[in-house]
């Protein structure tokens, strides 16, 4: 996939055990039970906002915003210059018989500029940090997980005592649970 | 949700904090003095200014007046009018052309000294506060009423903070009404136009002015924004007594929670269609000539942005006292969120109303910019500086919205900022040129935020700090805006 990120693909990994809840509370208090037992959750999958959940499992500070703050200067720039190539530069037009340079009639193309690439440059990145550019492969751990399930996915590790991760997340109310190996899943 | 730790939901009621008292009237006190420094240093001679005459030369010759002086001594002042040195944009056209008509191009400003009485400034001060802490107060009616229409939860830990603040309506309101009494005749020139009783053809006469005398009357100036104060203080108290009623009901019965959801979607119809009426009649119409469309939407921009600085003080103030304890972090950041929106908000109407002016450069709608920018530069420009760029700059962080010391300070800014802003719409109209703010505005400003903060803490004593019942209560304790 080419300049996709492939620390987010869930292939060519060690086994990653999956466990479905389909309650958003007990999911949270399993999550911080797994979390209290030190385990290392690689992500948690919702089909909405599960309020809290993020700060659980540690999830850092989207760079979204800081993205927008650039993609935002990038507009205001890119907009000043063209104005200034256009109006004042190549072809300047007496309207009204206002003056060309840096006027009022600059700020709606100036902000409207900044929000537009700010928003194009927001969609941008955050469909290609998360890998979702075009041309994406279905990569779901559960075809419900866009539905009303709530996938965990935990990857293990040579120090990991599995089947105790497996009844850790059974006691917590998870409905189902899995191992995932290279795109193959196999109940257990 | 009831993750992690468990929050327990009490109720709490509410006692000033002696400081807090101490804090109000302090305000108070130093206000009065103020107030009365600034009344004595008063220029009293009789000449408390210059003012504006504007005429258009559009307008023919012996067709004008504006009312502030007897019809004689106009023509006499359109003679030296027609002599008198154009606005500078109006140079520049005609050095470009030279055979412009120089009567097309705007109004041409003639300053010179009138004679206000004195007691003029005292009642646009009081116009300037009345208007203000009307419209602050009406706002949060207003929040309140959007928090239901949309269904929000988040907002229902703090929702008693708007509740109280609204109940000021009537004081600030009345204050209004007197200062509109007592300086009618001085602040409202149609309305000194209007006693003239000038039929078509009278020198003096006035064409614009008696366009407008169908809304611009004495009777509807006092009238309609009785029946409208009177409809929002009906609703406003329906919403108070509802939630009064909710507390003491059942947990679970959401009986209140609808009916107020009603009264707030009704609240939210009358409120749009009213706000800019008042805008109109009480500040638009100090410059009588002049007209924009937008100007109630820049009011409404104007008070609803201090309204919420004004609530993220008092939720902060409250917190910092022990209160409001299911109040959390994320409640302020969502309020600093309002605030941050708002003030963009307020900006782009503000540019807006200017743009639009400027670049189609119609005369009758020039006059308003005309003085502000050319007379008032640095008033005109740092009233953007300070309601726009500094707040736009400092809350922009994240952290600075979750940062109660930098949201006070940034609050408090907006509350004055504000305040200038309505007091910059009426005092270049009233008074013409080299108005500024002085101990007289200091001392009735700082008078008005302790009546009101004292008004708004005795209120919140009333009654319970949470809305125990509220259907969406346990979602506002729990609300999480993220990482």
């Amino acid at each position: 996939m080419g300049i996709l990120d492939k620390n987010l693909s869930l292939r060519n990994r060690n086994k990653i055990l999956v466990g479905v809840w389909e309650d958003e509370d007990a999911l949270i208090h399993a999550a911080e039970v797994l979390v209290h037992k030190g385990i290392n959750i690689h992500d948690i999958y919702t089909p909405y906002p599960v309020h809290g959940l993020d700060r659980i499992i540690g999830v850092k500070r989207s760079r979204l915003a800081r993205v927008a703050f650039l993609c935002g200067t990038t507009g205001l720039i890119l907009m000043i210059s063209m104005i200034y190539y256009m109006y004042v530069v190549d072809w300047p037009i007496n309207v009204g018989n206002k003056p060309v340079r840096f006027t009022p009639s600059w700020i709606p193309v100036m902000f409207e500029g900044t929000v537009l690439c700010t928003a194009f440059g927001m969609g941008f990145f955050f469909f290609w940090r998360n890998r979702l550019l075009h041309g994406v492969k279905n990569d779901l751990l559960d075809d419900r997980q866009t539905d009303d399930r709530m996938i965990v996915a935990i990857e293990t590790t040579e120090s990991m005592n599995q089947s105790e991760v497996i009844e850790m997340m059974k006691s917590n109310g998870a409905v189902e649970t899995r191992e995932y190996v290279n795109g193959v899943q196999t109940v257990i | 949700m009831g993750h992690g730790h468990h929050i327990e939901i009490k109720q709490e009621s509410f006692t000033i904090p002696a400081k807090g008292k101490q804090f109000a009237i302090i305000l108070m006190v130093v206000g009065l003095i103020l107030t009365g420094i600034g009344i004595a240093t008063i220029d009293k001679s009789g000449k408390s200014g210059h003012n504006a005459t504007t005429t258009e030369a559009t307008h023919g010759k012996d067709n004008h007046g504006n009312g502030h002086e007897a019809p004689a001594s106009h023509a006499e002042g359109h003679d030296n009018h027609l002599t008198a040195n154009p606005p500078a944009h109006t140079v520049e056209h005609v050095e470009e052309h030279g055979n412009v008509d120089t009567e097309k191009f705007g109004p041409r400003m003639e300053y010179k000294e009138e004679n206000k009485p004195w007691m003029t400034k005292i009642w646009a001060n009081l116009l300037v506060a009345g208007y203000f802490f009307t419209m602050v107060s009406l706002c949060a009616l207003f929040w309140y009423a959007v928090q239901y229409a949309a269904n929000a939860g988040w907002s229902v830990a703090i929702k008693r903070v708007p509740e109280a603040m609204y109940t000021f309506i009537p004081i600030a309101f009345g204050v209004l009404m007197i200062a509109v009494l007592l300086g009618k005749n001085d602040i409202y020139h149609w309305v000194h136009y209007e006693h003239l009783h000038l039929k078509p053809g009278q020198p003096g006469y006035d064409p614009i002015l008696a366009g407008k005398s169908g809304f611009l009357n004495t009777g509807l100036l006092f009238g309609l924004p009785i029946v409208l104060v009177t409809v929002w203080v009906l609703i406003g108290r329906k919403l108070r007594k509802l939630s009064l009623q909710e507390d003491n009901a059942t947990k679970g019965d959401t009986f209140f929670f609808k009916k107020s959801m009603r009264f707030s979607a009704a609240f939210l119809v009358v409120f749009g269609f009213t706000i800019s009426i008042v805008a109109w009649l009480f500040i638009m119409s100090v410059d009588a000539h002049w007209y924009s469309t937008i100007f109630g939407v820049y009011n409404f921009a104007t008070s609803w942005v201090s309204s919420i600085a004004f609530i993220a003080l008092f939720v902060t103030y409250l917190r910092s006292q022990g209160y409001l304890g299911l109040v959390t972090q994320e409640h302020m950041h969502d309020l600093g969120k309002f605030m941050f929106a708002f003030t963009v908000f307020w900006a782009y109407i503000w540019l807006f109303q200017y743009l639009l002016i400027w670049y189609a450069a119609i005369p009758e709608e020039m006059m308003y910019y005309q003085i502000r920018f050319e007379d008032y530069k640095y008033n005109f420009l740092g009233n953007f500086v300070v309601n726009f760029v500094l707040p736009f700059a400092f809350l922009l962080m994240r952290s600075a919205k979750r940062n109660p010391k930098i949201m006070v300070a940034i609050a408090c800014i907006m509350v004055m900022g504000h305040y200038y802003d309505v007091w910059f719409m009426v005092f270049p109209g009233v008074f013409g040129l080299n108005q500024q703010i002085g101990l007289l505005e200091l001392g009735i400003f700082m008078l008005f935020v302790g009546l009101f903060v004292y008004w708004v803490l005795n209120q919140l004593t009333k009654r319970g700090l949470v809305a125990i019942n509220h259907p969406f209560l346990e979602e506002s304790v729990y609300h999480d805006v993220g990482v």
